[in-house]
């Protein structure tokens, strides 16, 4: 095997296996691991206290326990999330850490099925006023204390400065990534990618830099061969399971950039210089743009997606829609008329992580790359 | 030289055998799809109807939602492609088809050649299509192939208006109960597919010809409303179940052709 | 001008509705600002600044209420808005869009002509505030991006932790002082404060009126169906800030504390049973599901989503408004939600609780099971959920409601004769 292969195959497996990973960091550190719901919580807060933070996803899994607690209108993402609380999958882990940057998100918070304590915060969403700075920077401050309650740590302002230029490197080790990834995509196929991006959810970041960046150099160094299929970005939530990304791969399908919340958002922007810590996280959220959980009052995501599908010469982009995601399904009708008048070309597909039958999504899939 | 087409849908097998890339030797049609034993006996009647044995092909395409599991076929193209090949082959000035079949309502817009510009797909839900119409059926005790005869006698469409199968079957019951004549609530049945399909039309951007095809469109019922609510002419593809397998044995064809 | 003072509660109600929606036409006609705002989003700015307003929530319930709702939902459709969302935002950008292509083709299209509900003019500029969800930051978004127009954002955020701290109430009153800003620029004329101070003044005693008319349904037997608080509903949004909802819930008050007095109740015949309402009212079938209840000889007592237009607050304080906009129970943590609507179902003397699912609001819907089932541990009442939806007729199967309704009222019953509910 490749060095190459080496390092691709043991992310994949870490991406596929979080309880190992938390089992071996306690080996390794004799610490524990938090929980991390997404979108957008402030990872640096428990990398500074020593804990592994670990990101909450949901999965693949049939939905039945979790009916009891969910109307079928919510996401497919949170039945998921609720059917494995009810499941007890998360009950290692030593709390959570719960953001509520949408409605269902807000109940959720309110009915953890799991026995670890929720550390529940709230993102402004009148972004750009300094004001909404202020009121994060306090709201991460309750959630340091908190965390600090739960986990019987002290978190000093050294310790999370040291560990947000520790996050920022990973995020700028990743935004290579996803551009050279985009130059190899015979080697770097789509669900390589996920796994690679995946991996940072399960992995102490400064671990997970240490690869990826072996991995861009080793990249860099091989020959760039020719690539005959088509070349798309994905937007939405994330483009799971897995079964999608190889509907994607079997057609034909590099992606070459991404705007997910599980993969590039989570990147796109470091965490700006400064003192305090907990003002520069907080600053974060404030130049963060282009997400349907971020308020925009000038919607900049179709514009940003246009950009993003010229600068990776990109064929197409996939709309990943989250089932029942009204977020994402509000931004749908906006960017979508930008895409027609900007002459992108767009392909639906439907995030579902309960199905096991993917034929529409084939023939949907297999459709596009003959209409490209 | 002689090609074909297999369309195996979730409710219908189709195979079409096609002489030259012009005419249809074959098109035949069994109303069981993917997983039963329609493929194997539509595949076996179209042959005998043509005279023909499968080594006489020079190529297969199977279509469809069962279209992996063709084995005799060559090669697979989607249902959305082949339709349109289909449809445009039978109707050069189609611009928008709407297919309604047993799981999938779909729209599709082409462009002066004939090739697909856009599409859109239902979501995973019966409402609008087939599936929908045969509980309806049931419920209504009055066969599919009856349901246009009785909607064009319906005086006042009753409305039905609940988008989830289980809600329009509940929906239909209370009106029967009610003493609403079925011709009325088969009317209303047939808006309410209507609806569905002309939301997706219009998404692509309605524009004529519009072409309906799929195993619906042969429910004129479904035609007509269609065709009031987009205030537009509707074609109906002349043997609409088989337009996708056509397709498929056209492109078979060309694909000899350009070897 | 017409005379007021001999008129119903009734008359008034629909006579300012239909006031309101010409004023805000007057307006466009004579090029002053019209703005479209969030049901809950503080008016007090904006009516300060003499603009005139437009409440979409109400205009779609209108919509709905009037079996128009389908025509706007399928332009929403067309546009590619899923069916899965809020269907008062899908009826309005429907509306929108079709408002847009009258004002571009100067053709007014069929939809629009024939829709039942009052025509409303385009707005100018939007406010909002995800006070009672955050779809209204999803809906706003789109109409300013759509129409190329300002939107003021009020954002409270959610209140995880009660009681609210000083610093969320800090944030939002600093939003306050930077949407007078933005107000100033886009009217182009500086803030009467003065002014601002009065409207404050006058939405207290709007809200003073209407807590008086909510407070009724505490006799028992009744005098007020809170079936007609939704429809008084429309003026606590669209004029709260006006007197015209102070002179109609005064009226309505009065005359409801006359009918006590002389012994006239909601129900006509002898209440049976009191219920509580917990979610929005089915408005494409608010006769269905009144009837539904009435018929078995129930009245709708306790409703917490009234009460959402509870803003007292100390005018002149801008923490203490802020407060107001902010603490409205679906904003808030379960404990203080189950309080909250705690409070409403034993101040409503209430036998069970009739829970809404509604496929339009997540946020109303996916707490309901644990809501439920601590109140139920707390007052031993019986409840029941159902399937529906605030304005998508097609949400709602009026045979599974009256199934459900059924199952409450015989389990209401059951603990009227002292047998103990498990």
């Amino acid at each position: 095997m490749s060095r190459i292969e080496n390092i691709i195959s043991e992310l994949s497996s870490i991406s596929t296996n979080p309880k190992k990973a938390m089992e071996d960091y306690k080996k390794e550190t004799g610490k524990g691991s938090v929980g991390v719901m997404p979108y957008y919580a402030p990872e640096e807060i428990i990398h500074a206290a020593g804990f592994l933070p670990v990101g909450i996803w949901g999965g693949q899994t049939a939905i039945t326990k979790a009916r009891a607690y969910l109307p079928p209108f919510a996401c497919s993402i949170m039945q998921s999330v609720m059917e494995m609380q009810l499941e007890g999958v998360y009950d290692d882990l030593e709390a959570v850490l719960f953001p509520v940057p949408c409605d269902t998100l807000k109940c959720l918070s309110q009915k953890w099925k799991g026995t670890s304590p929720v550390i529940v915060f709230t993102h402004p969403q009148n972004r750009k006023l300094e004001a909404a700075n202020k009121f994060l920077a306090e709201e991460y401050r309750l959630v340091r204390e908190k965390l600090e309650k739960v986990l019987n740590v002290q978190i000093t302002d050294e310790a999370l400065n040291k560990s947000i230029e520790i996050y920022n490197e990973n995020r700028k080790v990743m935004r290579e990534f996803i551009d050279i990834a985009a130059k190899y995509p015979n080697i770097i196929d789509p669900i390589k990618r996920h796994a690679i991006i995946k991996a940072r959810y399960f992995m102490e970041k400064s671990k997970h830099t240490a690869m990826v960046k072996e991995l861009n150099s080793e990249l860099a160094s091989s020959p760039v061969e020719a690539f005959t299929g088509k070349k798309v970005v994905l937007t939405g939530i994330m483009a799971e399971p897995n079964e999608v990304l190889e509907i994607l791969k079997e057609n034909g399908f590099a992606v070459v950039a991404d705007d997910l919340a599980q993969e590039s958002r989570q990147f796109r922007n470091d965490v700006p210089l400064g003192t305090d810590p907990l003002y520069r996280l907080a600053k974060w959220w404030q130049e963060f743009d282009g997400c349907s959980l971020a308020t925009d009052a000038k919607k900049s995501r179709g514009p940003m997606l246009i950009d993003m599908v010229k600068a990776s010469k990109a064929d197409a982009v996939v709309v990943c829609m989250m089932k029942f995601c009204d977020p994402e399904e509000f931004d749908y009708p906006i960017y979508y008329r930008q895409f027609e008048e900007a002459g992108i070309k767009s392909l639906f597909i439907e995030i579902d992580l309960e199905t096991t039958s993917f034929e529409q999504t084939k023939t949907r899939v297999q459709s596009f790359s003959e209409m490209l | 030289m002689f090609t074909m087409g297999i369309d195996i849908g979730s409710s219908s097998s189709k195979v079409v055998i096609l002489e030259d890339g012009v005419n249809i030797i074959a098109g035949e049609v069994i109303q069981i799809g993917t997983g039963s034993t329609g493929p194997k006996r539509v595949l076996d009647d179209a042959l005998s109807k043509a005279g023909l044995k499968l080594q006489d092909m020079a190529r297969i395409i199977a279509t469809g939602y069962g279209r992996a599991s063709v084995k005799e076929a060559h090669k697979q193209i989607s249902e959305i492609s082949c339709q349109a090949k289909g449809v445009f082959f039978l109707v050069p000035s189609a611009k928008i088809i709407i297919d309604i079949g047993g799981q999938d309502v779909k729209t599709i817009k082409l462009d002066s050649k004939g090739s697909v510009k856009q599409f859109f797909m239902n979501d995973k839900c019966a409402a609008g299509t087939g599936r929908f119409l045969d509980v309806m059926s049931r419920v209504l005790e009055v066969n599919l192939d009856e349901m246009e005869e009785y909607d064009s006698r319906s005086t006042e469409p009753a409305s039905i208006s609940s988008t989830c199968t289980v809600f329009a079957e509940s929906e239909v019951i209370s009106q029967l109960s009610n003493g609403v004549a079925k011709e009325n609530i088969i009317a209303g049945v047939h808006q309410s597919v209507a609806s569905k399909a002309c939301g997706l039309a219009y998404r692509c951007g309605v524009e004529e010809d519009i072409v309906m095809c799929g195993g619906v469109a042969k429910d004129l019922g479904v035609v007509r409303a269609i065709s009031k609510q987009l205030k537009k002419t509707v074609i109906v593809a002349p043997n609409p179940q088989i337009t996708a397998a056509l397709g498929a044995a056209i492109f078979a064809f060309e694909e000899v052709i350009n070897k | 001008m017409t005379d007021t003072t001999n008129m119903l509660a009734k008359e008034l109600l629909g006579f300012y509705q239909e006031k309101l929606y010409e004023e805000a036409r007057e307006a466009k006609k004579e090029g002053k600002l019209v703005c479209w705002s969030a049901s809950v989003a503080p008016s007090e700015f904006c009516v300060a600044m003499d603009i005139a307003m437009i409440y979409p929530e109400t205009h779609a319930a209108g919509i709905g209420a009037r079996k128009g709702a389908l025509d706007m939902l399928e332009v929403a459709d067309e546009k590619g808005y899923n069916l899965d969302t809020c269907s008062y935002a899908r009826v309005n950008l429907g509306y929108m869009e079709l408002l847009k292509e009258e004002a571009l083709t100067g053709k007014t299209p069929e939809k629009l002509e024939k829709t039942p509900a009052a025509r409303i003019p385009l707005p100018d500029l939007l406010i909002t505030c995800n006070n009672i969800c955050n779809t209204l930051l999803k809906w706003y978004e789109n109409l300013a991006v759509e129409l190329n127009i300002p939107l003021i954002i009020i954002d409270v955020p959610f209140n995880h932790t009660m009681p609210i701290p000083l610093y969320a109430k800090e944030y939002i009153a600093e939003q306050f002082k930077d949407a007078i800003t933005q107000l100033e620029e886009i009217c182009g004329k500086k803030f009467d404060y003065d002014k601002f101070l009065k409207v404050q003044e006058q939405t207290q005693r709007s809200v003073a009126q209407w807590n008086r008319v909510a407070a009724l349904s505490s006799h028992k037997p009744s005098p007020l169906n809170c079936f007609d608080l939704f429809n008084y509903m429309a003026l606590i949004v669209c004029a709260r800030s006006k007197d015209y909802a102070e002179i109609t819930f005064k009226k309505f008050a009065d005359e409801l504390d006359e009918n006590l007095k002389n012994g006239i109740f909601a129900f006509k015949g002898n209440e049976q049973k009191r219920v509580t309402w917990e979610g929005i009212a089915v408005w494409p079938h608010l006769g269905h599901t009144f009837k539904g209840l009435k018929n078995l000889g129930n009245i709708m007592t306790g409703s917490a989503y009234p009460g959402l237009w509870n803003l007292s607050y100390t005018p002149g304080d801008m923490n203490s408004m802020a407060e107001a906009y902010t603490r409205i129970y679906i904003n808030t943590c379960l404990d203080n939600k189950v309080k909250v609507l705690g409070d409403v179902i034993s101040g409503g003397k209430c036998d069970g609780v009739v829970y809404h699912q509604n496929r339009s609001c997540k946020l109303m819907s996916f707490l309901n099971v644990e809501t439920a089932d601590m109140l139920q541990k707390e007052n031993g009442l019986p409840y029941v959920s159902f399937d529906g939806d605030q304005t998508d007729p097609r949400n709602f199967a009026p045979a599974q409601f009256d199934t459900r309704v059924q199952a409450l009222d015989e389990m209401m019953k059951q603990n009227k004769e002292g047998v103990p509910n498990e």
